[in-house]
């Protein structure tokens, strides 16, 4: 069988699975692990089987459901189109897939109805990876409503738990106004342009901006932009991340939000091409530094562990747009390059939350601690996720922010525009206080004292462990050999979303795009220029000489003695103590950092009534800044 | 021979040895001073290499509550990156390594050795030591914001159109067009610098973390013996570096073409600039509080360094 | 193009959005969201209208070029997102009795335990 039915049949294999699983596998357990792990396998194995085509030979795969090519130059089925980028997220978005279907096979053994939960999960895999695929805008919409529906369903999974209805019904209204902003946008450009096919629309559109394709144009970027959780309509997806299992939300910050970033870099890329804008640029990175700098700063103020995650989840995809929203290579391969890492980091941070979950009972940080001496490999991973996603060398997250602030300052220097300078600064700035939050939840959790009630945890599954491990040894492979992910994965899928006309003329038909007057945006490689090899050599070496040297040191005669608390022992000691029994004084997650919140009282004051809960403020924001967004494109998009 | 290059940069000069002497050396000229400020004679100038000797003599004592792997490895780790630091800065017109010195790796390197100390302080399991790391970590939040500025500014007036953050080239500019102290509107980054200089090497009135009438010593509390010693230390070798940035960035133009004599004049204006920053600051001032730190960096030191970056990108 | 459709379809959408924004009831807030729905759903069938068009229902003898009729496509759209309005519905409303028999209000400003 040709590798074009690939795509089709991965996807399809995704929903499959979620059919057969209501059929077969409503009472035996090992039936429906099996037919979920199959599924994601099936299509891991098929969508990396087309990494050779379309990224290492440079094709892109053109599909026409049920044969129905463009006839006379109009589009008239729906199409698949698999380019190098969609090919990039697709692998993100199968990877992800695979680790939490592995996860949840211990995770989830003591919830109920978990035939349900297996259904809703594979029709969330494959309703992201039907999105990245297609090449249809309405076919687009209709996956990130699946997507929608299946997400609410997982984030109110855990109905006895308090608060997950709640995140439900939130994410659900909120969700539901975005995907109709996105349906009214692309029936204004049905109506303009009486074509659904993506290829189709960025030829008509390119250069027609009439009032009523920029109407299309703000109301699609507002509904992208909600689904991906961005300031100011980040408020449900805080609380859905919180509420739904570890699994599930690690699928939720590495593949729900991608598919919102790869939506927007779809329409404002090849769409509308509207790239090369100053306007649209400086849009795009206003929302991105102001949802860096709101994600972190809620970040330290939170007491749970997973809303604390997931604030950093959406400070991190503010990275992500702002590089990709500079409209230069050197930009969208930063903004791409984030992506993925951030998948990778914050996938694996989830689940360690979910481990901890898993054995102590608790994400409250304030009631944790100390934990580093029962679950020692889980400390491991979560410190290689920590230092990931503060950007310590030699990790990914170091290289990817390296990359976004300098494509940022270069921005500014070509555009001489002082904005971009201080976006640097303040990314700069977010990253140290992204370091901070960190620092914050290790002592919380796993340094510090031990509480009495924790006595009895221990270490997680071996199966809960595999995934963990598969990340964090990504999270260093793709720190280290950056390079070679640049050559492979970023250059292609970064080449893909410039070179509009390739794209065009592969799913049209050969020199459609020069009769439609399409024009490239010229690409220049992206330039690392940071890295020589030697230095981290040398630094390998010193490490390595020196734990050689304190290993030696420390054993021996000057062996390390372990000190016993002091109530062990009576009377000898009783002087320094007053005779009073030493009580547990662990330093608490939310007593560190009092410093700077004391100097941001009124900002945190305000921050707190601005999340208020409510559904209906929620949706004020997402109105407002809809209006807001309409208000700019028509303002100044020329 | 390359690689016994490369070795020997990073062993004796300017790597280990070097830097490792001249640390305890400025540490030691410092106390000697600064005593003799407070009318008071002071240790010898070799005090701080006496400590450090007889520290590693002492016992290791690892606490029970303690992780043992994180808390022997972490002082350890912020040694390795400190060498490799000192390895990368030039001393004024010795390159150790070409055009692989960018300035943004500088500013992630020398994170390291401060995560370092917060992570060993963390692991030790001491409610003492998880105050002093929250205020490590708030020092650290505060001194980021001017130093990124600093950085940029420089980054802008070297490279005019293009940007350059290669420590080599900026050194190479300052040899053909004179120090960039010399220059108007990099005088409030310079004036930033001088006082992010102290809070990264934590002398009063910004060490905070290490407060010993406070804290008992914060993060340090728990260490005894060889981890103490190496903490100590990268404290010395941390002084020795932020005066030798301080020079590389600011005071490039004073470079003869002589090696030794190059060494000698770095050598001559680290102490003097340790005199200034550190030493007169320390015998005049009082310990700060930490909202009062964090409020004085992002306020006036920030202010200071934002506006030298808009003196710069205005084209002064 | 019926101007009348356009502007009706615009009003239930702005209508919908302030029902959404200021109700506390939660059904309220589920009907404003149906509104916002069906306000597009009028509008996309809308834009498929050719005045003096037939249905577009033929045998292929009587299909020949110069056949003017409605565009069937947003017909097919609108079908769609009737039915993706109608699971919304059901989704929203169960999760509506779940959050009653939870907290015993639907008061939208006594559902907040998760903020700040």
């Amino acid at each position: 069988m040709s590798y074009i039915h690939f795509p089709v049949i991965a996807v399809m294999t995704l929903f499959m699975g979620a059919f057969l699983t209501v059929v077969f596998g409503r009472k035996s357990k090992a039936v429906r692990n099996i037919l979920a792990l199959a599924a994601s396998c099936t299509a891991f194995v098929l969508i990396c089987c087309l990494i050779k085509p379309v990224l290492i030979d440079g094709e892109i795969i053109s599909y026409w459901m049920g044969n129905w090519s463009p006839v006379e130059g109009y589009a008239i089925g729906i199409g698949y189109e698999i380019d190098q980028l969609g090919m990039f997220f697709a692998l993100i978005t199968v990877f992800t897939v695979l680790m939490s279907c592995i996860y949840s096979i211990r995770y989830m053994e003591r919830d109920s109805a978990l035939d349900f939960y297996n259904v809703l999960f594979l029709m969330l895999s494959g309703s992201v990876l039907g999105l990245v695929l297609t090449g249809d805008v309405f076919n687009m919409f209709i996956m990130i409503e699946i997507m929608t529906f299946t997400s609410v369903g997982l984030a109110a999974f855990r109905n006895n738990k308090a608060g997950s209805v709640e995140a439900g019904f939130k994410y659900l209204v909120i969700g539901s106004i975005g995907s109709s902003m996105t349906l009214f946008g692309v029936a204004i450009l049905y109506g303009n342009c009486h074509t659904l096919n993506m290829a189709q629309l960025s030829s008509i559109l390119a250069g027609k901006l009439t009032p009523s394709t920029l109407m299309a144009f703000a109301l699609m970027f507002t509904g992208l932009a909600v689904k991906s959780y961005i300031v100011p309509f980040h408020t449900p997806a805080a609380d859905a991340y919180t509420t739904a299992p570890a699994s599930i939300s690690m699928v939720f910050s590495g593949m729900v939000n991608k598919a919102g970033v790869y939506g927007m870099i779809r329409l404002v890329y090849i769409i509308f091409r509207a790239m090369d804008k100053s306007s649209v640029q400086l849009l795009m990175v206003i929302f991105g530094v102001v949802t860096m700098f709101v994600g972190v700063t809620m970040a330290l103020a939170q007491h749970d562990f997973k809303r604390l995650l997931a604030f950093h989840s959406i400070s991190q995809i503010g990275y992500v747009i702002t590089a990709a929203g500079l409209g230069s290579a050197l930009g969208l391969t930063a903004g791409l390059f984030h992506a993925m890492n951030h998948t990778l980091f914050k996938g694996l941070l989830f689940l360690c939350a979910g481990a901890v979950y898993y054995a102590a009972g608790t994400t409250n940080l304030d009631k944790l601690g100390g934990l580093s001496k029962k679950m020692p490999k889980t400390c491991i991973c979560f410190l290689i996720g920590a230092f990931s996603i503060s950007g310590l060398p030699p990790f990914n997250g170091f290289a990817s922010k390296w990359l976004v602030y300098q494509a940022v300052y270069e921005k500014a220097v070509t555009s001489g525009n002082i904005f971009y300078a201080f976006a640097t600064v303040a990314a700069v700035v977010v990253s140290v206080m992204t370091l901070a939050s960190f620092i914050k939840v290790t002592q919380a959790v796993f340094f510090g004292q031990l509480p009495a009630s924790l006595e009895n945890v221990q270490e997680v599954p071996a199966l809960m462990r595999l995934p963990m491990w598969i990340m964090s040894a990504l999270c260093v492979l793709t720190g280290v050999f950056y390079d070679q992910v640049n050559k492979w994965l970023l250059a292609p899928a970064a080449g893909a979303a410039l070179n509009v006309s390739g794209y065009i003329d592969r799913m049209m038909g050969e020199g459609y795009a020069a009769e439609a007057g399409v024009v490239n945006i010229p690409v220049f490689a992206a330039r690392f220029s940071f890295w020589n090899p030697v230095v981290w050599l040398l630094l390998f070496i010193i490490v390595l000489a020196a734990f050689c040297l304190a290993i030696i040191g420390s054993s021996g005669d000057r062996a390390s003695i372990s000190s016993a608390p002091a109530d062990a022992e009576d009377g000898k000691y009783a002087t320094f103590f007053s005779g009073e029994k030493s009580m547990p004084s662990h330093v608490s997650g939310s007593d560190l950092f009092w410093g700077f919140k004391k100097n941001w009282k009124g900002y945190f004051k305000v921050m707190d009534g601005i999340h208020s809960g409510r559904v209906n403020d929620y949706a004020l924001y997402v109105v407002c800044a809809a209006a807001l967004i309409t208000v700019f494109v028509f303002g100044f998009v020329r | 021979m390359e690689y016994l290059k490369i070795l020997f940069n990073i062993l004796v000069f300017p790597g280990c040895l070097f830097v490792g002497a001249m640390g305890l050396l400025l540490s030691g000229i410092d106390r000697k001073v600064l005593a003799r400020m407070q009318k008071r004679v002071g240790p010898p100038i070799i005090q701080p290499l006496y400590d450090f000797l007889k520290l590693l003599g002492k016992e290791t004592i690892v606490p029970k509550a303690a992780n043992r792997k994180v808390f022997l490895g972490a002082p350890v780790v912020g040694f390795a990156a400190l060498v490799v630091t000192a390895a990368l800065i030039p001393v004024l017109g010795y390159r150790a390594f070409e055009g692989s010195a960018d300035l943004i790796v500088l500013l992630y390197l020398l994170t390291i050795p401060a995560v370092a100390l917060i992570i060993g302080g963390s692991s030790s399991g001491n409610p003492y030591a998880g105050i002093g790391i929250s205020r490590e970590m708030v020092t650290m939040m505060s001194y980021e914001l001017p130093l990124i500025c600093i950085f940029l500014a420089v980054a802008k007036k070297v490279g005019g159109s293009t940007l350059c953050f290669s420590l080599s080239q900026i050194a190479a500019y300052q040899q053909a067009n004179g120090s960039l102290i010399g220059c108007v509107s990099l005088l409030p980054a310079a004036a930033a610098m001088l006082l992010v200089i102290p809070a990264e090497v934590g002398t009063q009135p910004f060490d905070v973390a290490e407060a010993e009438t406070e804290i008992l010593e914060g993060p340090l509390i728990e260490y005894s013996g060889a981890p103490l010693a190496v903490f100590k230390l990268n404290t010395s070798m941390k002084m020795y570096i932020m005066t030798a940035l301080f020079s590389a960035l600011f005071l490039g133009g004073l470079a003869t073409g002589v090696t030794a004599l190059d060494v000698l004049i770095q050598v001559l204006l680290c102490i003097a600039l340790t005199l200034i920053c550190m030493t007169t600051i320390h015998a005049v001032t009082a310990r700060l509080k930490i909202e009062h730190l964090f409020k004085f960096y992002w306020t006036v030191v920030a202010g200071l360094a934002a506006l030298s970056l808009v003196l710069v990108w205005l084209g002064f | 193009m019926i101007i009348v459709n356009y502007i009706a379809s615009v009003v239930l959408v702005v209508l919908g959005l302030y029902v959404i924004m200021t109700k506390k009831h939660l059904i309220k807030i589920v009907l404003g969201m149906s509104i916002v729905d069906y306000g597009i759903n009028l509008f996309i069938v809308s834009t498929g209208f050719n005045e003096g068009g037939t249905a577009p229902i033929y045998k292929m003898s009587e299909f020949f070029r110069g056949s003017f009729f409605v565009d069937p496509v947003p017909q097919a759209l609108t079908l769609t997102s009737i039915v993706i309005g109608a699971c919304v519905d059901a989704m929203a409303l169960s999760l509506v009795v779940k959050l009653y028999k939870q907290y015993h209000t639907t008061n939208s400003d006594e559902i907040r335990r998760l903020r700040g």
